[in-house]
């Protein structure tokens, strides 16, 4: 991802490219997407619109490095940019709120939680989904791109732009406060979250 | 299994140092630290409750999003109107 210029592909090189090494991803793009508008619409052209700037940059794209987060990284920008241009809200008090307290490298690891791993296996589909949902956008991308797709700290840092030691620790809030809202459904379904007591 | 208080007496009920040993078995379980977390992870979950809870319950929050997350499918000509726009500005 270095922004030296190299020479120039030429039309054949795009092609090999464009379809070889950046169309393949396009699922993990789209499922990126909607998890961060959801709607379908917007999805759509977010992912559009990425695909788009990727063939515009293509010369700044390395042959044979990682595509998924070279092209992860430009749909994460169109999407802050586009968001903050579409809501009128400004999507930056809340950015800004997350950067001040969320920030710290700094962690607090004494949770201790009644969770059980048990519980956490027999939950749906829907309910982790909707648990996730429920995060804020950047504690919700953060674990998209970790648990969903994959991505290193190294990666990440990159496609988000922040410090290895900022990916971790919000890493690490985004699953406390999803073990949070799983334990809310875990309650309410009545799944054991107590110690057992035979 | 069946006197699980007594077998895990063998495992200390406090951790030495939780934040370290969290950090650690995080990235491990994010597969930071490849074949050299392994035994390391060993050593820790068979010495320590408190680690020995914390990775299972992390491991199957990690296991949940992975496996269970519902996918949202790809619209049907999205991919084709993309090479379509690519092929237009050609
Ligand atoms: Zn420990």
């Amino acid at each position: 991802m270095s922004e030296v210029q190299r020479r120039k592909y030429t039309q054949e090189e795009k092609t090999a490219i464009f379809d070889g090494e950046f169309m393949p991803h396009i699922d993990s793009m789209y499922n990126f997407a909607f998890r961060l508008t959801f709607d379908e619409d917007d999805a759509k052209d977010l992912v559009q619109d990425t695909y788009m700037k990727a063939f515009r940059f293509i010369n700044s794209f390395e042959q044979g490095t990682n595509a998924k987060a070279w092209l992860f990284r430009i749909l994460k920008n169109s999407f802050i940019n586009e968001y903050r241009k579409k809501s009128k809200q400004p999507a930056k008090v809340d950015y800004q709120e997350v950067e001040t307290f969320y920030n710290s490298d700094d962690v607090d690891y004494q949770s201790t939680t009644d969770l059980r791993a048990e519980s956490v296996k027999d939950m749906l589909g829907d309910e982790i989904s909707n648990a996730l949902n429920a995060l804020a956008v950047d504690f919700r991308t953060v674990i998209i791109l970790a648990d969903l797709e994959g991505f290193t700290y190294e990666e990440m840092a990159k496609i988000l732009d922040i410090p290895i030691g900022t990916v971790r620790s919000r890493l690490h809030r985004a699953r406390n406060l999803l073990k949070d809202k799983l334990r809310g459904y875990a309650q309410s379904m009545g799944y054991n979250t107590d110690e057992e007591e035979e | 299994m069946e006197n699980n208080n007594l077998s895990s007496g063998e495992r200390k009920l406090q951790c030495s140092d939780v934040s370290k040993c969290f950090q650690l078995l995080e990235s491990i379980l994010d597969g930071e630290l490849g074949e050299e977390g392994k035994e390391l992870l060993k050593q820790k979950l068979d010495k320590c409750q408190p680690c020995f809870e914390h990775f299972h319950l992390e491991q199957a929050i990690r296991e949940v999003l992975k496996t269970k997350c519902t996918k949202q499918p790809l619209p049907e000509k999205l991919a084709d109107s993309i090479r379509q726009m690519i092929h237009d500005v050609r």
